[in-house]
Order: structure tokens, then C-alpha cells, then sequence
């Protein structure tokens, strides 16, 4: 886990922002206590959130819907994986019994 | 990564500065590895691209660019993972997977089905799956597509299909073989053949919807006289009657042999042409120099230019 003092200097964020990230919902809260740590799973996405807002100008509402859509494609990706998984393990089957 | 970074972000050496930035988000936009989770080529050319504006997007190290203090590669920003790295198989769930997208597919009892026991690591055995269609093209001769063919292709497994070829074919046509496809996964049932017929030219016929159509040769003797002659169709020779005084052009129609149709066939259309012997016959010459009614006739008299 990543100490927030480290999180902030890593993808170069105020604190104020990070606060502001997660009460939006971009940032999952962190749940270690006493003192908030991150992952680096966290790390990448406001790395990514930064590189929307900074260099691509998108604004507030707009990283919403992009990281929603993000999450969801991901899940697809995984999901069509797994199928595709399923499938070549089903076909080499399939060959062995023929 | 030395590449002049003004080749990097497309820019003219005088750009402003807001050129840059606009040109340098143009191209992240599309680069971005996260908004490319597939393309690992997009990585590469995204660094290039940070690079490049990391030193022309900073007016005091442009300057210093410029005047060749620093090179294109120096300040390459170092980048930790990116977001997508965090995704994929064999990838940890963590907070911010999601299922959403496909809720509604899980309706599916085969992706409800795949998905549930691969998450649960279990291995398969009772999964179905129709096989897919195969493609082919086969290409016949002109008369096999007008009276019908059976013809055998040899697949490229070793396997042998026999096509049908229905009477009447067009070129372009798609023959359906249900079942003679791929085959199917876990007991499904086989995929089927799609075969796209390509008609090659004949060289005496060519069709026109359901009608034949032919060009015929016949002699001076026979346009002037008429007579009874053999015509070749598609279905065989074909005696029939030129009439007295038949001209080059002149168009006769052969009576339902054409093209099969549902319940009746096309026509073949007979073009006529007269030709001369060749080498030029000396009494047909001699004769043409005597022939007053010949020199008088002309049949250009109705043409105006």
C-alpha cells in the first residue's frame, strides 16, 4: 500500500484535489485506518484521471462518463476473455475426440 | 527516441504555443493506452508524443530546444503503469471492476453459463456451439449455370463437397449447403457451406436476364435468298428459318430457348451479320460492277449529318 503523502507526490496531486476526486466517486475511498493508504491500482487511475483533465481538457462531468465507460469496457474485455478461453479449451476437446 | 519532436506533434518549426498544445492533445487523444487497452503500439507512440510535447510545451525549454542546449530525448518523463495494466486476464477484481456492461447478456444461458464456471475454475464439457459457416467461391463454365451442374469442389481439409449448380444460375449467386459447414462444438450442429457461383463468359453467348443472345454469320447467298439454317442455343443446334433479303442486324427470336425459368424459359435473340467471302470473290465482283440497280441504291439516303 501506498502512504498518502507518497500518493500525492507520485501523481503529483494537492491534497485538496484528491478529496475532491474522491467525493466525486473517480477514487475509491480508502479504507485503512488510522492513516488512508492507497493502491496502485489507485496510483494508475488518477495518473489516468490527471491526463484526462490536464492534457486532454475534459471536464468534470466528461470524466465521469469516460471512466464509467472505461470500467465497463474492461469488464467486457475480461468477460470476452474468458470466453475466448472457454471456447479454444472446449475446440481442443473437440479435436482430441474426433 | 531522438526524433525532432516538431516531426513528433505534426507542428511547424514556428508554431505557437497553442498550436502545440492543440496538436499535442489531437494525438493523445487518440493514443492514450487507456483509452487503447488492446493496441500496445499505442503505448509507444503515446510516449513519443508525451515526449515530444514534455519539451515544446514548455516555452523555456522549447527556447533551449531550439538553440540545441538540451535534445529531444532528455526530459523523457518516466510513467508509472497505466490504469489498463490493471486489467486483463488474470488480473485482481478490486474496486473498480464491474460486471455492468453485460448485465443484460447474462440472460444468455451460454455466457451465464461460460462465465460462471470460469470464474469458478471449474473446466468445461457441456458447452454447444452451432459451427460456423464456410465461404467458397466456385467458378463455372456459362453453359453449366444455364442448363445446371453438379460440380465437386475439394475443400482444403481434404473433405469433398458436391454443389449443385441449379439451372439458371447467375454469376454472383450464393448456394446455401445447410450443414456442410464447420463443424459444431460439444454435439451443436455443423455450420453451413456458402458458395458464391462466378459464371465465366462464353464466346458465342451472352445472357441478358433470362434471354440468349447471339451474333450469327451467314453468307451473302443466304442473306439474299434466305434459307434454313442451323443456330447453336444453349440446349443445342437449332434449325431455323432466315427469311428472304435478311440484313446485317436483322433480329430473330428463338422462342423459349433461353434460360430456365420457374415455369417457363427465356428467349434466345439471333443477331444477324452478313459477311463476305473472303478472299473477294472475281465473279461477285464483276457482277456488283454490272449490277445498275445495286449502283443506284443508297442506303445512306435517310442520314443526315
Amino acid at each position: 500500500m501506498i502512504p498518502m503523502h507518497e500518493f500525492l507526490l507520485r501523481c503529483r496531486l494537492e491534497h485538496e484535489s484528491l478529496q475532491a476526486w474522491i467525493a466525486a466517486g473517480w477514487l475509491a475511498t480508502p479504507e485503512t485506518e488510522p492513516e488512508p493508504a492507497f493502491s496502485e491500482v489507485d496510483l494508475a487511475r488518477a495518473q489516468l484521471i490527471r491526463d484526462l483533465r490536464d492534457d486532454f481538457g475534459v471536464n468534470d462531468e466528461g470524466i465521469s462518463v469516460i471512466l464509467h465507460l472505461i470500467d465497463q469496457m474492461h469488464g467486457l474485455r475480461r468477460s470476452m476473455q474468458e470466453v475466448l478461453d472457454e471456447l479454444r479449451a472446449v475446440r481442443e476437446t473437440h479435436h482430441e475426440s474426433r | 527516441m531522438n526524433e525532432d519532436p516538431y516531426a513528433v506533434l505534426g507542428v511547424k518549426r514556428e508554431a505557437t504555443q497553442e498550436e502545440i498544445r492543440a496538436a499535442y492533445r489531437n494525438l493523445a487523444k487518440q493514443l492514450h493506452p487507456d483509452l487503447n487497452p488492446g493496441d500496445k503500439k499505442a503505448e509507444e507512440k503515446f510516449k513519443q508524443v508525451a515526449s515530444a510535447y514534455d519539451v515544446l510545451g514548455d516555452p523555456e525549454k522549447r527556447a533551449r530546444f531550439d538553440r540545441g542546449e538540451i535534445d529531444a530525448s532528455g526530459t523523457e518523463r518516466p510513467r508509472e503503469r497505466y490504469y489498463r495494466d490493471f486489467h486483463g486476464s488474470g488480473a485482481q477484481e478490486h474496486a473498480y471492476s464491474t460486471a455492468d456492461g453485460f448485465a443484460d447478456l447474462m440472460d444468455e444461458d451460454i455466457l451465464a453459463d461460460i462465465l460462471g464456471r470460469a470464474r469458478a475454475g471449474h473446466d468445461g464439457g457441456q458447452f454447444r456451439m452451432r459451427g460456423s459457416d464456410a465461404l467458397y467461391r466456385l467458378a463455372v463454365e456459362f453453359l453449366e449455370a444455364v442448363n445446371g451442374a453438379t460440380k465437386r469442389i475439394t475443400l482444403p481439409d481434404g473433405g469433398i463437397l458436391d454443389v449443385v449448380i441449379p439451372p439458371g444460375t447467375r454469376d454472383g449467386h450464393v448456394l446455401r449447403l445447410r450443414g456442410k459447414g464447420r463443424a459444431g462444438i460439444g454435439g451443436g450442429p455443423a455450420g453451413d457451406a456458402l458458395v458464391e457461383i462466378e459464371v465465366r463468359p462464353h464466346k458465342l453467348f451472352t445472357r441478358k436476364d433470362d434471354d440468349i443472345h447471339i451474333e450469327l454469320p451467314i453468307s451473302l447467298t443466304e442473306a439474299v435468298l434466305g434459307g434454313k439454317l442451323d443456330v447453336p442455343t444453349p440446349s443445342g443446334p437449332v434449325r431455323m428459318t432466315v427469311p428472304k433479303g435478311a440484313n446485317s442486324g436483322t433480329v430473330l427470336r428463338l422462342k423459349g430457348k433461353g434460360v430456365q425459368r420457374k415455369d417457363n424459359r427465356g428467349d434466345e435473340y439471333v443477331t444477324l451479320k452478313v459477311v463476305l467471302p473472303q478472299p473477294s470473290d472475281p465473279e461477285l465482283e464483276e457482277f456488283a460492277r454490272r449490277w445498275q440497280a445495286g449502283q443506284r441504291h443508297d442506303p445512306r439516303a435517310h442520314l443526315e449529318a
